[in-house]
């Protein structure tokens, strides 16, 4: 790649800074090209899944509604209306059209995903822009925080692995790591919520608040938004720690680190620039992999917590059968997934040079 | 001793087996002899903790602890039937995308990177309104054909690490084909690693399952402990005073993952040795 950068020291040194930064360069768009595909595949993917499950979700939309409102039912006519409502949300187009229209729509439409077939003509894209603030908020401040406070603490674990606290820590850790997501906010909502009160456990902000930039109602989403976090955050950050505390000591038993010692540095210093930092680099990989996981759980906090995020709105579009409306929460999920996967896969780098050079 | 925790997370396991094969059968012959306490409307619903009723009975008249013994043999059962779905699948397409080369290599790496990121919640879910009957069945292989691209993700690199050894190169000279390589020298290194994921797989399952139910659109009436779970939840039997109804199969669900995580701690251990002497060895 440097064909002629030895000629001279000085230029050599800017040359190869220069290489590095190509390289970094190159990595970067490679991700994001492996990013961009795989986003066209999952949505391709997705679209599939729900066009080829037996079930025309016209006609179980139909056939509910009409059931649910206790119609002599009219075989001809019901039929005439599935067909009228087929060709409004053009399904009655042959499969490959309809998947070009689709996604003609979704790139050059500005994300257009069609109509929701219950709060028809509301766009389904509006829909999902109004709900993922909470979603998003959520997720990554907890996921973030959990991560902050896992990795500190299993650091500290890892460097105290002997002492009777930290082998304390490492089986509330895993007691907490194997508990179900779910668990931790049922038994908060019961105990911290109901039992006890000291805790807001349901529903976004106070009843009688209308959404303002007033302290009071800020004070408010605060409050109601501590329990849904901490639940995320006490079962991924119980994750992390264990994770991190695992690098630490596999990190702590190479050579490198006796040496270090060795040559008298400071055991802060050893602890900070040699075994931290090397110990970090798996522990930011780990954080890209959970995302998806992570984003499950929250779906299911927020049904539990009665926020209105992405989870609660598919949850209800379910309890439709609107499925304009499901598709495009699960479109959006995976784009939140995979941007969030990107984010943290280009700031690698930043942390780690040997992904650099063998990017 | 050394492998205490594969031992107790085994005991630990076969203890549960038994009370969920034995469990329902033994109950109603002990504490209801000639009644039927898993049938609804056999007695008066909400009842507090009583003698007769060690957890109460639930919502539809049923024995409380008589739907919680019966119902820790289906939760098993889905993580079993699907945790076995998805690791032979993902033992499958990991073990060809780990021992094909150039771009098939390229190909699978990015399918599997693929399905690993995509969020399957929203994807179950969906499934389940199309589904109008659920059975148990129905519902493992579901939720195992959702959980491959983790394990697929894992045995590739294993499978790749393998096969640049040189006892590889070695079994290649002397003439054996892709296959008797796969089975004879491949597969045999790698069994307690997929002995590791089969556990973690099963432990996944039986979140996922417990996660539908509790989100409320999960296989409507299958009675599984996240059912009961679900159930109790949106009935409050904590505020009438019904604890053991909620803390019973969140217990049971906890220790069975307990009991998996201490197994899968051990496997660990066996597979890869330096694990061990790293933390025992310590600095």
């Amino acid at each position: 790649m440097t064909a002629n950068s030895d000629t001279r020291a000085g230029e050599a040194a800017a040359e190869r800074q220069d290489a590095g930064r190509r390289e970094v360069l190159r990595y970067a768009l490679r991700r994001f090209g492996v990013y961009l595909f795989t986003l066209w595949a999952a949505i391709t993917v997705a679209f599939f899944i729900f066009r080829l499950v037996p079930g025309d979700p016209m006609n179980i939309l139909l056939g509910n509604l009409t059931r649910a409102e206790g119609r002599q039912r009219d075989a001809a006519a019901e039929e005439a209306i599935i067909a009228r409502y087929r060709h409004i949300f053009g399904m009655d187009e042959p499969l490959p059209l309809q998947y070009v229209n689709y996604l003609r729509k979704a790139v050059l439409g500005g994300l257009d995903l069609g109509p929701s077939f219950v709060e028809y003509p509301a766009q389904t894209k509006d829909l999902v822009f109004r709900r993922m603030p909470w979603t998003l908020g959520i997720f990554t401040t907890s996921v973030l925080l959990a991560w902050i406070v896992g990795t500190g603490l299993g650091a500290l674990i890892g460097w105290l692995q002997r002492s009777r606290l930290s082998q304390i820590a490492v089986v509330i850790s895993t007691l907490l790591q194997i508990t179900p997501v779910y668990l931790v906010a049922l038994g908060l909502i019961i105990y911290v919520g109901y039992t006890w009160r000291i805790l807001p456990a349901g529903g976004p902000y106070a009843r009688h608040l209308q959404p303002e930039w007033s302290w009071e109602f800020i004070s408010s989403l605060l409050t109601h938004a501590i329990l849904p976090m901490l639940s995320n955050m006490i079962v991924i950050g119980a994750g992390f720690t264990l994770g991190m505390r695992a690098l630490m000591i596999s990190v702590l038993g190479e050579d490198y680190l006796t040496f270090a010692r060795a040559k008298g540095l400071s055991p802060f210093t050893v602890l900070k620039d040699y075994a931290f930092r090397n110990a970090l680099i798996p522990q930011v990989t780990a954080l890209a992999i959970i995302v998806g996981a992570t984003l499950n759980g929250t779906f299911i906090i927020e049904v539990l917590f009665q926020l209105p995020g992405l989870g609660t709105l598919f949850v209800q579009a379910m309890g439709l059968r609107d499925f304009n409306t499901m598709q495009a929460v699960v479109l959006f999920s995976i784009f939140a997934v995979l941007t969030l996967t990107l984010i943290v896969d280009l700031a690698l780098p930043l942390l780690d040079p040997r992904v650099r050079r063998t990017a | 001793m050394r492998n205490l925790s594969i031992i107790i997370g085994s005991i630990m396991l076969a203890l549960i087996v038994i009370v969920a094969l034995a469990g329902p059968s033994v109950v109603s012959q002990l504490l209801f002899p000639g009644e039927r306490p898993a049938m609804r409307g056999s007695y008066r619903p909400y009842q507090l903790d009583s003698a007769e009723h060690p957890i109460g009975t639930d919502g539809d008249g049923r024995d409380g602890l008589m739907v919680f013994i019966s119902s820790i043999g289906p939760s098993l059962q889905i993580g079993l039937i699907a945790g076995a779905t998805s690791t032979s699948l993902g033992v499958v397409i990991g073990f060809l995308a780990g021992y094909a080369r150039g771009r098939l290599d390229t190909l699978s790496r990015i399918l599997i990177d693929m399905v690993l990121v995509i969020p399957t919640l929203p994807l179950l879910l969906m499934l389940a309104a199309y589904i109008e009957r659920w059975d148990l069945y129905k519902l493992s292989l579901i939720l195992g054909i959702f959980g491959w691209s983790f394990v697929a993700r894992v045995i590739r690199p294993q499978v790749q690490s393998l096969r640049e050894r040189s006892y590889v190169d070695l079994a290649v000279l002397s003439g054996e084909n892709a296959w008797e390589i796969i089975f004879l020298e491949l597969l045999p290194p790698l069994l307690p690693y997929i002995g590791y994921v089969f556990s973690l797989s099963i432990v996944g399952s039986m979140l996922a399952e417990a996660g539908l139910q509790i989100i409320g659109l999960g296989a409507g009436g299958l009675p599984t402990l996240g059912f009961m779970i679900a159930k109790g939840f949106r009935e409050s039997v904590i505020a009438i005073g019904l604890l053991g109804q909620m803390l019973l199969p969140a217990g049971a669900l906890i220790y069975v993952f307990l009991a998996l995580n201490l197994i899968n701690t051990g496997l660990d251990e066996v597979f890869n040795p330096r694990l061990k002497t790293t933390i025992e060895g310590g600095d």
